[in-house]
């Protein structure tokens, strides 16, 4: 009795935070499909007086829409697959070899993440431009193949793997490219999954350095399109500039949606018993 | 040949010594069991055979050649890890058949091989399930199988029986031995359980902080320990230590004396020095309550009881001994006579701590030359207690 009360608080409670979290998604749901006078004469009603598909028509005429669509889905595939590549690779080096320097190397790599993203920008900028990619979506990728983050979260991962599977597999003279894709990657594809979905949505919702890179609208993201409605310039058709989220948001939600369960795993998994 | 060799083998782990110049044969065909407590070395040797550890300095040979350099996968061993490593995420029969795909064995031996060491291991209709669905008994089996399908020359065991309960634990060191006469892979068998190295090695090296103490069959480690550390370790209870004067045919103990038979003050003359380690097993000595001559007299401390017998602990002038009864137990408190088998005693020398040897007939020299009671009989005794 007394716990079934005290589980009860505990929804309580998530309930009110799930609510107050879920307010902007619906507010920018149910504004997308408002008239812009509707919208500023019943702002907070959740069902729209004359619910309209006009906002939405309005972005695919005065946008390339499926193409700013297709940059941004471009972008944010090639920097996770690198990513991941890359962490997998480093993190494995760094687990399972032994090597000079291997924990200096290793904090140095790992103090990149907390070095703040403005003091590379301007670096990375003149880099980029030397190399001719200043407008072209190679050059927002490019900066971002590797990542100390997903280093570190691989290697935590994998370091709960008993060290004797992996020697058991060194008995049977496997490789390592055998032990990383027969031992190791079923082993870690939670984290790898989660780690993965971080990526992703991190670059989806890349601002400032697209910004930077990207000049013309064809190469737009979707963030720096969501920004010409709410810019100066763009004015207050914050109606449209509701349609852009809701488009926005689409992509990251169904990919949510589908690997939902390894997610939930990496965060209550505490370890891999052998 | 499929012999192992350590040719004066070190092994470092920075300035941390922990196999310290080790020279061992392991013959063909053997079963050779490491024993130690833990810390002793003997898991980073076996290692070494695998070739999961660096060498330090020296050289290890396997079936004649240097293996120094050359990598596990190319040395033909299998091995059963202690916690037998199984792939979490493949099943029973993945687990057992990995090794054999990833050398490209035929698939049709692979099967082959994989159903006669599944049966053979009594694990049929488990093939399709996962590790963690398994009791520990049978994962123990999976590590087993996975093992044998190998059917290298090398066999190497780390502690493979510890997690298991006793009764499953005797019951597979039985299938072990059995499984050995089948192939007859050379065979290393790391252990800290002496029961275990006892019942299943032809050979028993015995560790002890980096060092092979003692290399012999289980019945001359038991009967001719080669130095105070193998006496103390094999048996239990352990076997009582006590340092020994050799004076004019007497040996002073803790301030008593007895005076042993003829041969051995020869045999402890032969070595030379008067200060000795005298060995005696609990299991070979006699104490009762009644006088005796000869004999070493102590006050009964505690006594333990095993169920099939008694272990008597008593102390002369402070110094605590050990022996075992199965009748006419003395109780705590009383004071009681002390006599060995002077065929099973063990001399060490005081400086080496190693065996001074054994005189060449010691079946007379048992209980009955010195066992002489005198005044009271035996059914006359008087517990203090009561």
């Amino acid at each position: 009795m007394k716990t079934e009360l005290n589980s009860m608080k505990w929804h309580i409670l998530v309930i009110i935070i799930v609510c107050i979290l879920i307010i902007p998604v619906v507010f920018a749901v149910s504004n997308s499909f408002k008239t812009l006078a509707d919208a500023f004469s019943n702002m907070f009603n959740i069902i729209p007086a004359n619910p309209t598909l006009e906002n939405y028509i309005h972005v695919f005429e005065k946008l390339p829409f499926l193409q700013i669509t297709l940059n941004t889905f471009f972008i944010a595939t090639i920097v996770t697959g690198f990513k991941i590549i890359t962490s997998l690779l480093a993190a494995y080096a760094f687990v399972y070899f032994n090597f000079r320097g291997k924990n200096l190397l290793y904090f140095v790599l790992i103090s990149t993440m907390f070095i703040p993203f403005t003091v590379i920008m301007i670096p990375n900028y003149l880099t980029i431009s030397c190399m001719g990619f200043r407008d072209n979506l190679w050059g927002v990728i490019l900066p971002q193949l590797s990542d100390a983050l997903g280093i570190f979260l691989l290697r935590q991962s994998m370091r709960t793997i008993p060290r004797s599977l992996i020697e058991a597999a060194y008995l049977e003279n496997a490789s390592d490219f055998k032990i990383m894709k027969d031992i190791i990657i079923p082993l870690v594809k939670p984290a790898l999954i989660s780690t993965g979905i971080i990526f992703f949505i991190n670059s989806w919702n890349e601002y400032v350095w697209p910004v930077l890179v990207l000049k013309s609208k064809e190469n737009y993201t979707l963030s720096l399109a969501l920004q010409m409605f709410i810019s100066a310039e763009g004015g207050t058709e914050f109606t449209i500039a509701m349609a852009v989220s809701v488009m926005t948001m689409l992509i990251p939600l169904v990919l949510y949606i589908v690997f939902q369960k390894h997610i939930i795993n990496t965060f209550a998994m505490s370890g891999i018993k052998g | 040949m499929k012999d192992i060799i350590f040719d004066h083998v070190l092994k470092a782990y920075g300035k941390n010594v922990v196999v310290k110049g080790l020279n061992l044969n392991i013959c063909e065909g053997e079963r050779l069991v490491l024993l130690g407590p833990s810390g002793c070395g003997k898991t980073t040797t076996l290692r070494m055979i695998a070739g999961l550890e660096n060498i330090t300095d020296g050289q290890l040979y396997m079936g004649g050649r240097i293996v120094n350099d050359i990598p596990s996968g190319k040395r033909n061993v299998s091995m059963v890890f202690q916690n037998y490593a199984l792939f979490p995420h493949m099943t029973v029969e993945d687990n057992i058949s990995y090794g054999l795909k990833v050398q490209k064995v035929d698939p049709r031996e692979i099967e082959e091989r994989s159903n006669a060491a599944i049966s053979m291991l009594d694990l049929n209709g488990l093939e399709k399930r996962k590790p963690k669905e398994l009791s520990g008994g049978q994962r123990q089996r999976v590590a087993l199988a996975r093992a044998l399908v190998k059917r290298s020359d090398y066999f190497l065991l780390d502690e493979p029986l510890s997690n298991l309960d006793a009764q499953l634990r005797v019951h597979s060191r039985k299938e072990l031995v059995k499984i050995h006469e089948m192939y007859h892979q050379t065979f290393v068998y790391v252990t800290h359980d002496q029961v275990e190295a006892m019942t299943m090695g032809h050979r028993i090296a015995l560790m002890y902080d980096g060092i092979l103490q003692t290399i012999d069959t289980p019945s001359n480690v038991y009967n001719r320990p080669a130095n105070v550390y193998a006496a103390r370790f094999i048996g239990a209870p352990s076997t009582n230590i006590i340092e020994a004067n050799l004076n004019e045919g007497k040996l002073i103990m803790a301030g008593q004396h007895i005076v042993p038979p003829e041969v051995w003050i020869k045999k402890m003359k032969e070595n030379g020095g008067d200060m000795f380690y005298f060995g005696i097993r609990p299991e070979h000595t006699k104490i009762t309550t009644d006088y005796m001559d000869n004999a070493l007299k102590g006050i009964v401390r505690y006594t333990e009881d095993y169920g099939n017998k008694v272990g008597v602990y008593f102390d002369i002038n402070g110094k605590e001994l050990i022996s075992v009864c199965d009748n006419n137990v003395p109780a705590t408190g009383e004071r009681v006579y002390f006599v060995p088998d002077y065929s099973r005693i063990h001399l060490f020398d005081y400086k080496t701590e190693n065996s001074i040897g054994y005189p060449e007939d010691l079946s007379k020299h048992n209980y009955g030359v010195v066992y002489e009671l005198r005044g009271r009989l035996a059914g006359d005794r008087k517990f203090k207690a009561e």
